[in-house]
């Protein structure tokens, strides 16, 4: 029995199972995911590590294991979509931590948590005086919203009367050096019209670009590959190399 | 067509690795005459009971080799456990036979051809 041969084609499996449920399972961020969410991340991948390297036992019960957390964390999520009590029973719902600048201290006790714990929540939004918060709610991925007080909110166009055009969202015209006509075509736009404005930016060949975005307002952010920057400004601590 | 194959890539592959995980199960049975390990179990059995030793010896040789080229096939869908037990059986199942053991040969076999049974269950 050759060990090694075993492990990389259980590997293999273990891999693209992954894979492939987590692809079918969606696209919730790593931000979103609740507790619970993450103790399944975590058992799955145990399992998976298990089906790996763990040569004591087949491969196959490892892998119903997997698929199991994998179908029951996808029939939780459907349940929840559909039924928005078991979603709260499940997932836990916000809670108003503060109300109108007043902390809910019974509030805290009941969810086990400590004003130092809200507190530094608060300083990661940049809040580090209490008198800004006029609402303040631990969501149930244990992040904290706030709301500020009127006069502590920054000033918006909006408030000033003044009339602002949306910029949209760019899309990319070049990519690494790669015209995408596809997306040329959506902005109603054509190859000679793009040849023109790259000529203004200096660039004669398409090739010369790395990267070329067009947005709703007609803006135009052109990147290419040989910048004019001469001094390149160093962020990092040792010279390396690394 | 891609969506074809989106779809149709991942179902192959899942397929796939299932094959691969229960194939112990099916690639342990025999694929041609030679490969007949219960087979082979049950003709040692006789020649132990009939206390022939010069084939008993013969016959665990052939029943060695078959085995280390079961191996190979069943390895992705067996447990290691049951195959280092099964090999242990036959190397023990040796040592009775030369030294004419009837009992402990007996043993040996009867014990190979119950992890043979739980091979890839």
């Amino acid at each position: 029995m050759n060990e090694g041969l075993v492990v990389l084609v259980r590997g293999i499996i273990g891999f693209f199972t992954l894979l492939i449920l987590a692809r079918i399972l969606g696209k919730e961020q790593i931000s979103q995911l609740t507790f619970f969410d993450y103790i399944t991340g975590i058992t799955v991948g145990s399992i998976a590590s298990e089906l790996t390297v763990d040569l004591s036992s087949r491969a196959w019960p490892h892998w119903v294991g997997l698929i199991t957390w994998m179908a029951l964390t996808y029939l939780v999520r459907v349940i929840t979509l559909k039924w928005r009590y078991l979603a709260k029973v499940l997932e836990g719902e916000p809670t108003i931590v503060i109300m109108k600048g007043k902390i809910m201290d019974d509030v805290l006790k009941k969810m086990n948590f400590r004003i130092s714990d809200v507190l530094e929540l608060l300083r990661n939004k940049d809040i580090f005086d209490l008198n800004e918060v006029e609402y303040a709610i631990l969501e149930s991925n244990g992040e904290l919203s706030v709301l500020k007080k009127a006069e502590y909110l920054p000033l918006t166009p909006k408030d000033m009367n003044i009339k602002v055009t949306s910029s949209g969202i760019s899309t990319e015209l070049i990519y690494d050096g790669v015209l995408i006509e596809e997306n040329l075509r959506q902005m109603n736009k054509d190859k000679k019209w793009l040849m023109g404005e790259l000529k203004k930016h200096g660039i004669k060949d398409v090739s010369e670009a790395f990267l070329v975005t067009l947005n709703d307002a007609g803006s135009l952010y052109v990147d290419k590959y040989q910048d004019k920057t001469k001094k390149v400004k160093d962020i990092g601590d040792y010279k390396g190399p690394f | 067509m891609r969506k074809f194959l989106i779809i149709t890539i991942p179902i192959v592959a899942l397929a796939l690795f299932v094959c691969i995980m229960l194939s112990g199960t099916f690639l342990k049975t025999s694929l041609e005459h030679k490969d007949d390990f219960p087979m082979k179990i049950e003709s040692l059995m006789e020649d132990i009971k009939n206390e022939d030793w010069d084939s008993i010896v013969t016959k665990i040789d052939e029943l060695e080799g078959m085995w280390n080229k079961i191996i190979h096939r069943i390895q992705f869908g067996s447990e290691r456990e049951e195959i280092n037990d099964l090999s242990k059986n036959i190397a023990r199942l040796r040592g009775a036979a030369q030294a004419k053991d009837r009992t402990s040969s007996l043993v040996e076999l009867s014990e190979a051809y119950h992890h043979w049974k739980n091979i890839g269950k």
